[in-house]
């Protein structure tokens, strides 16, 4: 009984956090400095998202492995443009990195 | 291609990824003691990866309920601010469509379909056909995971863990388009790498993204 109250309140939780700023329309145009704030909202997400998982890959602090494959994947990603070719390349990098006891 | 097809195109490499995952995830619930129905209701239900491990983990432990729902609701704080920031891409749905996109609001899907707006589309299909691939994805992974885990092991000795992050990197390579874009970059990588090494894992992305913007518009400012 505890299990699935515990399970169905943290369904609500995460999906309240989803659907919040998606279910409200505000009217009128947003202030400039509000526009340019959520432009730069997307890139800084996704940025920390890489970042924490660079830094502590599965709960450990990484070996540098993680470092290396991430400038492998950034490095393909702005020669090709292609998000498939940057990501083969960094899940290479990684596994080769490791193998060689990164 | 249309944008359904970009999104199967472009994204079963992050799908595949969430059946991996979502076996791992089957596993681990199952050695936690939770039955085949329980760990699968829990994908079902709360459907947000970083978080059912930690729930899983917290039930192991024997933590009380409302710390678990606690720990739930600060991992996921971060999806606030990707539903504020895809919202204006999202315009002027339906309430009932906005509703479905939010449950598939994962990181990836935020992360691909601002990949597919920044390069001009302003459709929302690409977002709902990946949204749902990953969903299957994870459903079927769980299911997987919990009856047949036991034979899956050491995924990360093909790196298939390190997939996401290096998607996530992609997607800020391609997705920057002038300076100030990379200075947030570099400012949220550096921040949130900081304090998940500092040990504060459920806050580190939120906290990141939310000061990035900021200190990068102050840098900016106090140049100009």
């Amino acid at each position: 009984m505890m299990f699935w109250a515990t399970v169905v309140a943290s369904g609500m939780a995460t999906y309240l956090m989803r659907s919040l700023p998606l279910a409200v329309t505000l009217r009128g145009a947003a202030p400039a400095w509000v526009r340019r704030y959520l432009d730069a909202l997307p890139i800084a997400i996704i940025a920390a998202l890489a970042g924490a998982g660079i830094a502590v890959p599965d709960g450990q602090p990484t070996g540098g492995a993680e470092v290396g494959a991430a400038l492998v994947a950034l490095g393909v990603a702005a020669w090709r443009r292609n998000l498939l070719a940057a990501v083969i390349a960094g899940v290479i990098a990684v596994a080769a990195l490791r193998a060689v006891g990164l | 291609m249309s944008p359904g097809r970009a999104a199967v195109v472009e994204g079963w490499p992050v799908a595949i990824t969430a059946v991996v995952v979502g076996i791992a995830f089957g596993l681990t619930a199952r050695q936690a003691g939770l039955g085949v129905i329980e760990t699968s209701a829990t994908s079902f239900i709360v459907f947000a990866g970083a978080s059912q491990f930690v729930m899983v983990d917290l039930f192991r432990t024997g933590a009380p309920a409302p710390l678990i729902v606690l720990a739930v609701l600060l991992l996921n704080a971060r999806h606030l601010l990707m539903a504020a920031a895809i919202r204006p891409f999202v315009g002027p749905v339906s309430l009932v469509r906005r509703l479905g996109l939010a449950y598939v609001l994962t990181d990836e899907a935020f992360a691909l379909g601002v990949g597919w707006f920044r390069r001009g589309h302003r459709d929302l299909t690409y977002f709902s056909v990946f949204g749902a691939l990953m969903w299957f994805g994870w459903n079927a992974g769980t299911l997987l995971g919990a009856i047949f885990g036991a034979d899956v092991k050491d995924p990360q000795r093909y790196g298939i863990d390190f997939t996401i992050t290096a998607v996530f990197v992609a997607i800020v390579v391609i997705g920057v388009r002038h300076r100030a874009d990379a200075v947030v970059a570099v400012v949220a990588v550096l921040v949130a790498g900081a304090l998940r090494l500092a040990g504060a894992s459920a806050v580190a992305v939120v906290v990141a993204g939310a000061l990035a913007p900021v200190v990068a518009f102050a840098l900016r400012a106090s140049r100009e």
